[in-house]
Formats: C-alpha cells, sequence, structure tokens
C-alpha cells in the first residue's frame, strides 16, 4: 500500500517536473493523488528537488482565499504553495515570455516577517507583531496543468500554482493601513481587469496569514523572520497575454507594476 | 408608433401590484433605446402625478462586467422620488424580486446647468445601497427593456454624508456589502467607472441632454461597487466604504 502510493506520489512529482522542464503543461495528476494530504506530499517533492537544486525559499503563497474560488473548486480551505527568490520581480519589471505557464494575474497584500511564527497554535496578535510591514503585489499564477483543468489535488501538487510574483517597494506599517477595507484595482493600459477589497481575502489578509502560520507549523516548514507571504487575491484573476503591462493599486498600500515579454527571442530564432 | 403611455402604465402597474410581466420589446420590436427613455419619462410623469417628486438621478451598467453583459458601451440612467428614500426600514414583502448593491452616492449643493459644473457642484458624498426590483419576469431584459422601467430603480439608503473636501478620493475605495453580519459582496468603487466621479459627470451630462437640471438637494447614485444580491425579508443589510461609513438597513 505504502509503497504504491510513494510510487504515485513520485509519478505525479515527475509529471508536474517534466512539464516546467519542457515547457509544455501536462495532463492533471489527480489520476495518481486524490486527497490533500498526498497532493502536499507532491509538493513538498518538488520543494525538496528545487532546494538541492539550489533555489532559495523565501516565503508562501496563499490561494484559494475567496469563496468564489473555494466553490468552484469544492473546497472549504485555502491551499498555500512556496515562493523562491528566483520568482519574485522588483517593480515594473518585466517577466521573460514563457517564465510562467498560462500566466493570470491577481492583486494580494504581501506581509514580510519580522519574527518566526513557530507555535502550534497562533493568535492575530502574533501574526500583526511578527509582521514587520506589507507591501502590495502582483501574484502571477500559472498552471502546469493543461488548460487550467484543476482540482484541489491538481493545485495543490503543482505548487498552488505559483508562478511569479512582483512586489512594490514602499513598505507600510499594519498600524497606518485598513487591510479589510483598501480598495483594490487591476488595470492593464487603463483598462480595468479586476476589482475587489481585503476583505475579499478570508475575510481579512491577516486571516489568511494566521491559517498559514498554523499550517506550517503542522507540516514542519513554519514561517520565518525574513519570509514573504501573499496572502491571497482581493479580486478575480486576470487573463495576461505577451507584452501586457498590469498596475494593481491598494488604497493605503500603494500601487506595483509588472510586465510581461512580448514574445521569446529564442522561438523568434528557432 | 410606439404606445408610449401604455407601455409606462404597463410596467408602473406592474411595480404597484408587485407582479412581473413580460418584456416590453417582445411585443413592441420598434422599442429602442430613444422610446424607452421615453416610457421611463412617462412612468416618472405618472408617479409625480401620484404626489411623488424628484429626488435625482441613478446610474447603471457602470461597471465594465455589466456592460460587457448587457454589450453597451454606455451608461443607462433613471430617475429617483421622494418615495424611493429609505430611512431605516425597507418593505421589501411588496416587491417582486428585490436585490440591493452597494453604492456611492454624491449630493448636489447647487443648481447643476452646465454638465462641465457638476464636479464643484458636490456638497456631500456618502455610502448608499440601491435596492433593485425588475418588473420583468426573471430579472431579464434588454437594453430599451430595462430603461422604460427606469433601470430596475426600486428603492435607496444613503450614510451620513461627507464633505466631499474631507474626502481623500472615491477612486478605489474599499466596499463591503453584509447581511445579517456576513460579509456577501467585496468589492472596490473603481469598479463604478474606474472613479465614481465620472459617473457623475456622466449623470450631469444624461440629465443635461434630458432637459432635466440637477438642483441643490439633488442626488446622483453613481453606480455599484459590486454585482447586486437577493434581499431577503426580515434581513439585516449594511453598506461600509473605507472612510466613509456605513449605512444600514433592516427589511420587512
Amino acid at each position: 500500500m505504502t509503497e504504491t502510493a510513494t510510487t504515485a506520489v513520485e509519478q505525479a512529482a515527475d509529471r508536474i517536473l517534466a512539464a516546467y522542464a519542457s515547457g509544455t503543461p501536462c495532463d492533471p495528476v489527480r489520476d495518481l493523488v486524490a486527497t490533500p494530504d498526498d497532493a502536499y506530499a507532491v509538493q513538498e517533492r518538488l520543494t525538496t528537488a528545487w532546494l538541492v537544486g539550489g533555489r532559495r525559499l523565501v516565503g508562501r503563497k496563499i490561494g484559494l482565499t475567496s469563496p468564489a474560488v473555494q466553490r468552484q473548486l469544492g473546497v472549504d480551505t485555502p491551499d498555500f504553495g512556496m515562493l523562491f527568490a528566483d520568482m519574485a520581480v522588483p517593480d515594473g519589471a518585466e517577466i521573460p515570455a514563457g517564465a510562467v505557464m498560462q500566466a493570470r494575474a491577481e492583486a494580494e497584500v504581501a506581509l514580510v516577517l519580522e519574527h518566526d511564527l513557530t507555535h502550534e497554535r497562533h493568535t492575530v496578535a502574533d501574526v500583526i507583531r511578527a509582521t514587520a510591514f506589507a507591501l502590495p503585489a502582483i501574484e502571477v499564477v500559472g498552471s502546469r496543468i493543461r488548460d487550467w483543468d484543476i482540482t484541489l489535488a491538481d493545485t495543490v501538487a503543482d505548487n498552488a500554482s505559483c508562478g511569479m510574483y512582483a512586489l512594490g517597494s514602499r513598505p507600510v506599517r499594519l498600524t497606518d493601513v485598513d487591510l479589510r477595507m483598501c480598495g483594490m484595482v487591476l488595470e492593464r493600459r487603463g483598462e480595468q481587469l479586476s476589482t475587489g477589497t481585503g476583505a475579499a481575502c478570508l475575510g481579512h489578509p491577516l486571516n489568511a496569514a494566521l491559517w498559514l502560520a498554523d499550517t506550517l507549523v503542522r507540516v514542519g516548514r513554519p514561517l520565518r523572520a525574513g519570509d514573504t507571504v501573499l496572502t491571497g487575491a482581493l479580486g478575480p484573476m486576470a487573463a495576461v497575454a505577451p507584452g501586457d503591462v498590469l498596475e494593481a493599486r491598494i488604497d493605503g498600500l500603494g500601487d506595483v507594476r509588472v510586465a510581461f515579454q512580448k514574445e521569446s527571442a529564442k522561438e523568434d530564432a528557432s | 408608433m410606439t404606445d408610449v403611455r401604455g407601455l409606462a402604465a404597463r410596467l408602473d402597474e406592474a411595480r404597484r401590484d408587485g407582479r412581473p410581466i413580460g418584456m416590453l420589446s417582445a411585443s413592441e420590436p420598434r422599442l429602442d433605446v430613444s422610446a424607452a427613455y421615453d416610457v421611463q419619462r412617462a412612468g416618472i410623469e405618472l408617479r409625480r402625478r401620484s404626489g411623488e417628486r424628484f429626488a435625482g438621478v441613478k446610474m447603471g451598467f457602470t461597471s465594465r462586467a455589466k456592460m460587457v453583459q448587457m454589450g453597451v458601451d454606455d451608461v443607462i440612467w433613471g430617475q429617483l422620488t421622494d418615495r424611493m428614500l429609505i430611512e431605516s426600514t425597507a418593505e421589501v414583502s411588496g416587491l417582486i424580486h428585490p436585490r440591493v448593491e452597494p453604492e456611492i452616492v454624491f449630493l448636489v449643493g447647487r443648481d447643476v446647468t452646465r454638465a462641465a459644473d457638476v464636479d464643484t457642484a458636490v456638497a456631500g458624498v456618502a455610502v448608499g445601497y440601491e435596492i433593485l426590483d425588475s418588473r420583468y419576469d426573471g430579472f431579464k431584459f434588454t437594453l430599451a427593456d430595462v430603461i422604460a422601467d427606469n433601470a430596475s430603480a426600486s428603492g435607496f439608503g444613503v450614510g451620513a454624508w461627507r464633505d466631499p473636501r474631507d474626502v481623500a478620493g472615491l477612486a478605489n475605495v474599499g466596499m463591503i456589502l453584509e447581511i445579517d453580519g456576513r460579509v456577501v459582496q467585496t468589492g472596490s468603487s473603481a469598479a463604478i467607472l474606474g472613479d465614481p466621479m465620472r459617473a457623475l459627470r456622466a449623470a450631469a451630462r444624461l440629465a443635461t441632454d434630458a432637459g432635466i437640471v440637477l438642483r441643490a438637494g439633488d442626488i446622483v447614485l453613481a453606480g455599484a461597487a459590486t454585482a447586486a444580491v437577493p434581499l431577503p425579508k426580515d434581513a439585516h443589510v449594511r453598506v461600509t466604504g473605507a472612510g466613509l461609513g456605513s449605512v444600514e438597513v433592516t427589511t420587512r
């Protein structure tokens, strides 16, 4: 039994890694892993492989934080994925073509921690004390699964559909922003793609961070000082295309931009 | 010729009886946008004759999503009367299929004789809510139908007025709609044409074009920050806007 399960987890991880390597999306992995635990085991295999390969873990993203998305996937909890240093780009930077498969974008509140969160159970006060500051962020999500044909197991196994992310550069202390009531607008050349507010993220972005802190202690990779937490979308996800430049504005938190390279020079040459 | 007064009377009767009717466009293929506004005006005239007074205008289809859904590229508008204003209790049991949505509301401080003057004519801004109640079966309509039906207007409520000079900006106000203490919609005022000020200017333009002068004390409902949700009976509804406070209503 255990041997079969391990094999299935390995197969699922290999399928996703092959998609990364080839740049071509793969079939869903739900034929191999059905439960959230197995799906996180797949994600952990990816994480281990990437850490061994030299990537630096710099934080986590929280996904499935809106009731609409949870309903769509038939779940009632968020999920999380790993953020590595090479996924982060500064405000306004361009994401190379092909760097994120089937890219979509959403605007989020990022929290940057100055203390570890290692208790078995945290309070919101712990999370507030551990937070150095907040930043506006655009998460560029992507899916290694063909056509985003995902269940909970598929997205969890696929590092919570993590792609890359752009961080704003003016830190704001939690005392200076109302993260529940902050309006959010995501635009492309002045065209509105998505609007929302902080409360769309599990009622409050700190609620999402609290869930993450407890969950990560349970799985043995607690949040550490210096970690960045992308707390979850404040509004609906937007499709993006090569050449797009997106801007997100979060009231009280500032703004942040990200660009998408027009087309791959390599593809042109071939 | 379109029987403007006859169509207005049918809609008005549906409203008073709380019984929906089929779309006017089904039997009136010539009902275009212009004729639809004539029907709307005739409907307001009926209400005026029963003692209601003009109280302002409401903007509709101010969100990109709604415009795409309806296949239109301009806003629509409807007229408000004093009897639509709700204080703390909304009677919804006589309505057909009421919905509620969070709004940004403007108070006109002096007569707006030229549309371009509207920015400086604002005396107050507030959060508000609008109760919509299409007089059509299943809340389904064409563009002309909904215009004739006074943009589904039914009722509205307004929170405490703020001096516009004290409000940092209206372009990205976080807004929450709660029913019985639970958050049912979240959004930003950015959904209202990117900035509710644009909806206000559109209201001034459309009103002026129609020969209506917005006067001191008139109200402009700029549009919804989120999708509308069904409004049940015996419910407590609250709309909150960041920096603007909140407005509450109990339904029965």
